[in-house]
């Protein structure tokens, strides 16, 4: 059960992300999102606010790892494991 | 030239696109020739992170800032420090009798001189060129071209408080306003700090350290830093929203209570008279 909840939690972050690309319909989970700048500089916040509504925890900026972020699958071993 | 001066080119660049743009926010037709040799090969290397957007909503609220401040004609001269490649001397309407003096350092300004003649281009006002060291005492440089310390002034310091530190940026915000008789208003930028810190934006900031123009201060709280230093703010805004930028501008508009949020604030203030 809590193995479902998990990836319903990723797979609203992948969506909030697909939903920033219209022009993309899917995915992978080992894309690396800041490469293909899915995610920017300033769209990064709004990726973590997503993350924490997704996850329902509270992500702290001051110790923030930016290798957590690279893609789908470090996001949801960082924060949906 | 200075690195700095490439800093310049890069915004001339900016503004040359924004002006191709069907739906363009402004159109600087001067732009394009200034931004040479490096401008468009600096928002090639620097691209990326709303830097483009930011730019020419920047460019826009402070052209409204002009315009606002001259309005009711008690201000007639207009400061642009670090003026760079800036040519609101030559593209906006400015009301009779307004100086605008442009503030930089002189081999920026005698480069731009140049190539403003060759084209040909006439300034709308009374525009005069201020070579200076911004670093140094430059107050005096800027009388001698006539400008006038006892009547109200319009500041404009557009892309410029994050070169500084901090303590520079705060005396820079002093010595205007020690220069700044009562009715005087300045209109700037400052980027937030929580942006400079990012993770996200470090390989950005570490390609502008790279060059030489490292961006440095930031703030998240403006208010009270322009109130230290002799400024009070009359309006706060941020890209998207509806005086800057909105629709145009590609990110949420992030509440103020929004922890970590990515600040660009764009600044009208007005001096504090003791």
């Amino acid at each position: 059960m809590s193995s479902a909840v998990d990836t319903t939690g990723i797979e609203k972050v992948r969506d909030w992300i697909l939903g920033r690309h219209p022009d993309r319909t899917e995915l992978a989970f080992d894309v690396n999102i800041i490469e293909s700048r899915l995610v920017d500089s300033l769209s990064f916040v709004e990726l973590v606010y997503a993350i924490e509504d997704a996850s329902g925890a509270e992500i702290d900026f001051d110790t923030i790892d930016v290798e957590d972020f690279q893609t789908l699958n470090t996001i949801q071993r960082a924060f949906f494991a | 030239m200075h690195a700095v001066s490439y800093t310049a080119q890069w915004m001339a660049a900016a503004r040359a696109l924004e002006s191709e743009r069907d739906d363009a926010l402004y159109t600087d037709p001067l732009a394009r020739d200034l931004a040479a040799p490096k401008g468009f090969e600096l928002i090639e290397r620097y691209e990326g992170g709303g830097l483009l957007p930011f730019i020419s909503i920047r460019t826009k609220y402070l052209d409204e800032s002009i315009e606002e401040a001259l309005a009711d004609g008690s201000i007639k001269q207009v400061v642009l420090i670090a003026a760079g490649m800036d040519t609101r001397a030559f593209r906006l309407d400015w009301a009779k009798d307004t100086t605008v003096y442009e503030v930089d350092h002189g081999p920026l300004i005698e480069e731009k001189r140049r190539r403003l003649d060759a084209l040909g281009a006439r300034p709308r006002t009374d525009r005069r060129e201020v070579s200076a060291d911004l670093t140094g005492q430059w107050l005096g440089d800027l009388e001698q071209a006539g400008f006038d310390p006892t009547r109200p002034t319009l500041w404009i310091a557009e892309a410029l408080t994050f070169f500084l530190t901090e303590e520079q940026a705060a005396g820079l915000l002093r010595l205007l306003a020690s220069a700044s008789a009562p009715g005087s208003r300045l209109s700037f930028d400052i980027l937030g700090r929580a942006l400079l810190r990012s993770p996200f934006s470090k390989s950005f900031l570490d390609k502008l350290a790279a060059d030489g123009t490292p961006w440095i201060f930031g703030t998240d709280e403006p208010e009270e830093f322009l109130t230290a230093n002799g400024w009070k703010i009359t309006d706060l805004t941020e890209p998207g929203e509806p005086n800057a930028g909105e629709g145009r501008w590609p990110y949420q508009v992030q509440p103020r209570s929004r922890r970590g949020a990515n600040r660009l604030w764009l600044i009208r203030a007005e001096s504090v008279t003791a």
